[in-house]
């Protein structure tokens, strides 16, 4: 087990280093620079800010000075926010994101699992088509279009929570639902009709037969026999979940003005703000490579047939 | 073999048909209820969208600025809107005032309203009062109001929106179409009509098309310097030749003659206007002067109606919604045929060949897989410019490794069939196992899972408009228009409800077509619902 | 020797229907037979005659939808199983009547341990504690052959092979004490050495605890050396059941003649003569005609067999046959003047 963990973690490396690369090379061969909106500087200014951001030098040797850097665990200085480097930034920022994610991710998981299970035990009655019409509904329903919904029906109509803020700018905790919410509407819908599915397979299955035909409870029969093997495919879809949550929550963060990362990320690339960007796409890459890894382990601990090699 | 052409029977006489897996799947699909209705709302929509062109809308270039911001109504024509919301406003100047007297409680109730800035509601509440107040006569204009709603009521009634489709001129007695005339005649016709000097006129018309060429180049180089720009300007007007010029100099003419042609036509028509002589819409000949006719279309400007209302430029949001749907569903197909085929030949390659290739392409894909690609497509619209082709090009890019896995795993299945196996045995060519055994049997599994991901396309694309990083003005898609509804939801809820349920429902019915397809072809397949 | 115990098991007119988009399959279509204690059951037919459904129907685990059961009654020492509550069935199931099945392989539950499926079964059904129980499923895994139990008890079912697999079935199908076992095909999916062991082992346990076996098959040769009784089934019936000897010395129905006749023979002297096989298919129950199923591919069908199924005949005490050689010529003109009047 510790060989395959170890096996997995030096794995991560070279995606890492890939993602580092690509997103490092698309942003420098962009056409316009990162002050380019600010109208004809002089010449001398130019040159000397350019020195300053080491830009002058050759494209490789600013590649390996920025590789360097990010090893070290430094991002560099953003180039918009003057006051700021990029690590202050994003580090300021990401706790939101994640709480944001964390709770969508928990909430999803929850409702979907559970939701999924009775609509597979109670298969063709209303327990089954009402959590599962949603699920259609939530599989249908774009994120950009859940949140402004939830927005409108919720904060402005209803006046039952408010229309966009953070917690974190001391404006209470119910700041938190309705995006959580509308982050976790598909991946709900996702996890609930995969749950339904692998949990209507299972109970096929002819262990689950045997176990009948021993005389277990129903009860016993799916939370014990039958949960594990219908949970491995909820697991193994955890890791594009968490990068549709990621993608995801750009766009929540932007409709309920969250402080988070996703706002930045946005700003970044419209600005060209390139370390910024770069340094963004280097924090998510990280999260979801590690996500992805956490759920590998994790599969592998509940599936005694996958062995360690 | 002899008995081909009789039915064939089985041993108790039951007529036994053989069916093809294409015909055993149409005839699962059809009793999938749900499915057939998702398949006839995407064959409504497909229709409606792609004949957009021809539908009796208004097209979104054509939009009058007067009309900003309608609410949507089946009944009522844009002019009645536009006088309601002037209503409103007076109504609420009057309340402001003091002259629209309401009770304590009521004015209380709407100072609450304001402070939740809940406009719409105010406006509602005091137009409804003041209405039923001047009916019973407790309220009334004053004189100033009153003037402006009549002025306001002249520009409704009078308000005319002129299309002109052709331009005639007398030559030697005969009508000609001005489009037809070479420069010279267009140039000696022009000269006359504004009574000025030739020579004069091609000066002006010389700097009219170097602005014109000016504006071209700096839209297209737009981190260029004016220097820069001024010697490209300079080249292409060198390059250019005097037929080019000639042409762009009589399409200047006609546009010059065209809108003195509109001023004599919206004057001939506000005089017949006040005698009443004229109903609308009008569609005819007109005479200009003795020698220009022109062949146009007149109508009442807010005689329109907006079934789904109209945004901040005034264009009608069911056009807009119309063509915005062209362009998503076309981003949709194209992009999913690209990713599709993209998939295809990398997956075909790696399960047919094997080996090294093999390990390196699927290596490949699994580390692409590992990316938030995303957030690569975000970068890549930010940095190379938001322009479509861009757009479908990234998502394409990033969207077939899905495809090309599941064909690999197809052909490797298929590789070792038996059946595969056994037409090898018998000799049968590479060409002849790829075509007639592996290609039908992946096919319907592809055609399949390119419906599945038409929808997931379209949400992609709708996504980065959305951010805005997709389609740009004028163009629209379902996504950029809903971008456009959240800026403004509070006042104009209809912005954002309108798109966003035509969206929906188009996704919603794809997704039960996509799915009954998938269990038609594949009923034993894992992920039915 | 039945005669002399009492019957444990009777099936009495069993009829379970699987309603499918093409039409209702008479899977079970009025299954009648008893099981003795201690006795040995065998099940004969082709694949697709309803021998597995039959079994399935007995402890109702048919898959419900599409199957149901619609008629009969499955008496176990008097009570109808038919009728329980689903505790009742509950202390019935694994406890009384055990089963095995066909496929070893996936017949386990891949995500737990044997201990935890073989404890959880022992203390459902008895009163033990976890390491009594424990001790016990240890024990039952030597009686079945399994070598150093008390380690193996703690694999997973991936680490056994098919054979191995098969054992700690039937371990964890006799754990309880089972008064009846069913053993649905228990050899079809395992190489032929294994197949012959796992075969003495159900006859053994047959011998030491009593344990009346119902034998789902469709190998003749196993049934010759195991059984006492036979049903052999065809189309969701039975169509002849007899002693095994009696079975095997005399038999009735075409069907059955035509099965003994294609079982290779290591004693016949002939190499060159033909293997007799049995024409055509076995049909599509769906929407069967009313008829003999059976007449499309039998060499002695008479005209009647085309429109009305058999009465079942009784040829001896023991021994019946559903078939219309054996009907008197005064029931075959009824029939017959029946079939007339109904056009």
């Amino acid at each position: 087990m510790t060989k395959y963990i170890f096996k997995r973690l030096i794995g991560m490396i070279p995606t890492m280093l890939i993602i580092i690369t690509l997103s490092f090379f698309i942003v420098r061969i962009a056409p316009g620079g990162p002050f380019d909106g600010e109208r004809a500087l002089p010449e001398v200014v130019k040159r000397n800010i350019e020195a300053k951001y080491h830009m002058d030098e050759p494209l490789w040797q600013q590649y390996g000075r920025y590789l360097f850097d990010v090893i070290r665990g430094d991002l560099g200085p953003s180039y918009k926010y003057k006051d700021h480097d990029v690590n202050y930034l994003i580090f300021n920022s990401i706790p939101n994101s994640i709480i944001l994610g964390c709770i969508a991710m928990a909430i999803a998981l929850i409702f979907g699992v559970s939701f999924g299970i009775i609509a597979a035990v109670k298969q063709n009655s209303v327990l089954d088509y009402i959590p599962m019409g949603i699920a259609a509904l939530g599989l249908s329903v774009p994120l950009f279009v859940v949140g402004p919904l939830l927005q409108y029906i919720f904060a402005m109509k209803l006046g039952w929570f408010p229309t966009s803020g953070w917690f974190s700018e001391g404006l209470g905790w119910k700041t938190i639902i309705l995006p959580s919410i509308a982050l976790s509407f598909a991946y709900y819908a996702d996890i609930a009709r995969l749950t339904r599915s692998s949990m209507l397979e299972t109970l096929r299955s002819d262990y689950i037969r045997t176990a009948k035909a021993k005389g277990m409870r129903n009860s016993v029969i799916i939370f014990k026999h039958a949960m594990k093997g219908a949970m491995l495919p909820i697991v193994s879809y955890l890791g594009p979940a968490f990068a549709g949550i990621i993608t995801g929550s750009i766009v929540v963060e932007q409709v309920f003005r969250v402080p988070g990362l996703g706002k930045f990320f946005v700003q970044s690339s419209f600005n060209r703000d390139y370390t910024l960007i770069v340094g963004v796409v280097i924090v998510y890459s990280a999260i979801l490579i590690v996500m992805n890894f956490v759920v590998d382990v994790v599969y592998a601990q509940l599936d005694p047939r996958i062995t360690y090699k | 073999m002899l008995r081909k052409k009789e039915q064939t029977v089985n041993e108790f006489n039951q007529v036994v048909v053989g069916n093809s897996l294409t015909k055993e799947a149409w005839k699962r699909l059809k009793k999938n209820k749900m499915a057939v209705f998702g398949m006839v709302v995407v064959i409504i929509y497909a229709i409606i969208s792609f004949s957009a062109s021809f539908l009796p809308i208004y097209p979104y270039d054509e939009s009058i600025i007067d009309h900003q911001h309608l609410r949507p109504s089946l009944t009522k024509t844009s002019g009645e809107l536009m006088l309601e919301q002037q209503y409103k406003n007076l109504y609420f100047k009057a309340w402001r005032a003091g002259r629209l007297v309401l009770s304590e409680e009521e004015n209380q109730m709407i100072e609450d309203l304001i402070l939740k800035n809940e406009t719409n509601k105010v406006w509602d509440y005091l137009y409804k009062e003041g209405e039923s107040q001047r009916e019973a006569g407790t309220f009334e204009f004053n004189s100033t109001e009153q003037k402006t709603i009549d002025k306001y009521v002249d520009k409704i009634n009078t308000d005319i929106q002129i299309t002109i489709n052709n331009l005639y001129y007398l030559l030697d007695g005969k009508k000609t179409s001005l489009s037809k005339l070479d420069y010279d005649t267009l140039l000696d016709i022009y000269a006359k009509e504004i009574k000025a000097d030739s020579a004069l006129i091609e000066t002006s018309l010389d700097k009219e098309i170097r602005s014109q060429v000016t504006n071209t180049v700096k839209a297209s180089l737009t981190d260029a310097t004016d220097e820069d720009i001024t010697a490209a300007v300079d080249l292409e007007i060198e390059n250019m030749s005097r037929k080019d010029w000639e042409s762009k100099a009589s399409d200047s003419i006609i546009g010059k003659l065209e809108t003195s042609a509109k001023k004599t036509i919206e004057k001939k028509m506000k005089a017949q206007i006040a005698e009443g002589s004229v109903s609308f819409p009008f569609k005819g000949d007109i005479e200009i002067n003795d020698h220009i006719t022109a062949k146009a279309e007149v109508s009442l400007k807010h005689m329109r109606r907006y079934f789904l209302g109209t945004d901040y430029l005034g264009r009608d949001l069911l056009s807009r919604i119309i063509y915005g749907g062209q362009i998503s569903i076309a981003i949709g197909l194209i992009g999913t045929i690209t990713s599709v085929l993209i998939g295809i030949l990398v997956g075909a390659v790696a399960g047919y060949r094997g080996g090294k290739i093999d390990y390196y392409l699927m290596r490949f894909v699994d580390i692409m897989y590992g990316l938030p690609y995303m957030l690569l497509v975000i970068i890549c619209m930010a940095i190379f410019g938001r322009k479509i082709f861009n757009l479908f090009f990234a998502l394409a890019m990033v969207s077939w490794l899905t495809i090309a896995r599941m064909v690999r795993g197809q052909i490797m299945s298929l590789k070792n069939q038996e059946y595969v196996e056994a037409a090898r045995s018998m000799g049968a060519s590479t060409s002849h196992i790829i075509l007639r055994h592996m290609v039908p049997n992946s096919l319907s599994v592809i055609i399949v899972y390119s419906t599945i991901r038409i929808p997931a396309f379209i949400m992609q694309e709708s996504f980065l408009s959305f951010l805005g990083l997709g389609v740009q003005a004028p163009y629209a898609s379902w996504g950029s228009l809903i971008g456009d509804g959240v800026a403004s939801m509070t006042l104009y809820p209809w912005k954002l409800l309108c798109p966003s349920i035509a969206m929906i429902v188009f996704l919603f019915a794809m997704n039960f077509f996509g799915d009954g397809l998938r269990d038609a072809f594949d009923p034993q397949s894992k992920n039915q619902l | 020797m039945s005669e002399q115990n009492k019957p444990v098991l009777e099936v009495k007119g069993l009829q379970t229907y699987f309603k499918t988009d093409a039409g209702i399959v008479k899977a079970v279509d009025g299954v009648s037979f008893t099981v003795h204690e201690g006795e040995t059951i065998g099940l004969v037919g082709e694949s697709g005659c309803g021998k597995s459904v039959t079994n399935l129907s007995i402890m109702r685990l048919v898959p419900s939808p599409p199957g149901k059961i619609v008629g009969g009654e499955v008496l176990y020492e008097g009570r109808d199983i038919m009728k329980m509550s689903e505790k009742e069935l509950r202390s019935i199931r694994g406890n009384n009547i055990s089963m095995i099945f066909q496929d070893p392989m996936t017949s386990l539950n891949p995500f737990l341990k044997i201990s935890t499926q073989m404890i959880e079964t022992i203390c459902l059904h008895q009163n033990l504690s976890k390491k009594e129980a424990r001790e016990k499923a240890i024990k039952m895994l030597a009686e079945v052959g399994i070598p150093s139990p008390e380690k193996r008890i703690d694999c997973y079912p991936h680490q056994f092979s098919g054979g191995m697999r098969q054992r700690v079935m039937i371990a964890m199908a006799l754990s309880c004490n089972a008064k009846v076992l069913i053993a649905d095909e228990p050899t079809t999916a395992l190489d032929v050495t294994i197949q012959a062991q796992i075969l003495e082992l159900i006859q053994k346990i047959n011998k030491k605890f009593k344990t009346a076996v119902i034998l789902i098959t469709h190998d003749l040769g196993v049934v010759a050396g195991m059984c006492d009784n036979v049903c052999v089934m065809y189309a969701g019936r039975i169509v002849e059941q007899a002693p095994t000897e009696e079975l095997y010395a005399a038999p009735s129905h075409p069907y059955t003649q035509g099965l003994i006749a294609s079982v290779p023979r290591m004693d016949e002297s002939d190499k060159a003569k033909r293997l007799f096989s049995i024409e055509g298919q076995p049909p599509n129950v769906i929407d069967l005609p009313p008829c003999c199923p059976f007449h499309p591919r039998c060499h002695k069908k008479i005209g009647i067999c085309e429109h009305m199924y058999p009465p079942v005949k009784q040829l001896s005490e023991t021994h019946t046959c559903a078939c219309w050689l054996h009907a008197s010529e005064e029931e075959i003109k009824k029939a017959e003047e029946e079939v007339k009047k109904n056009g």
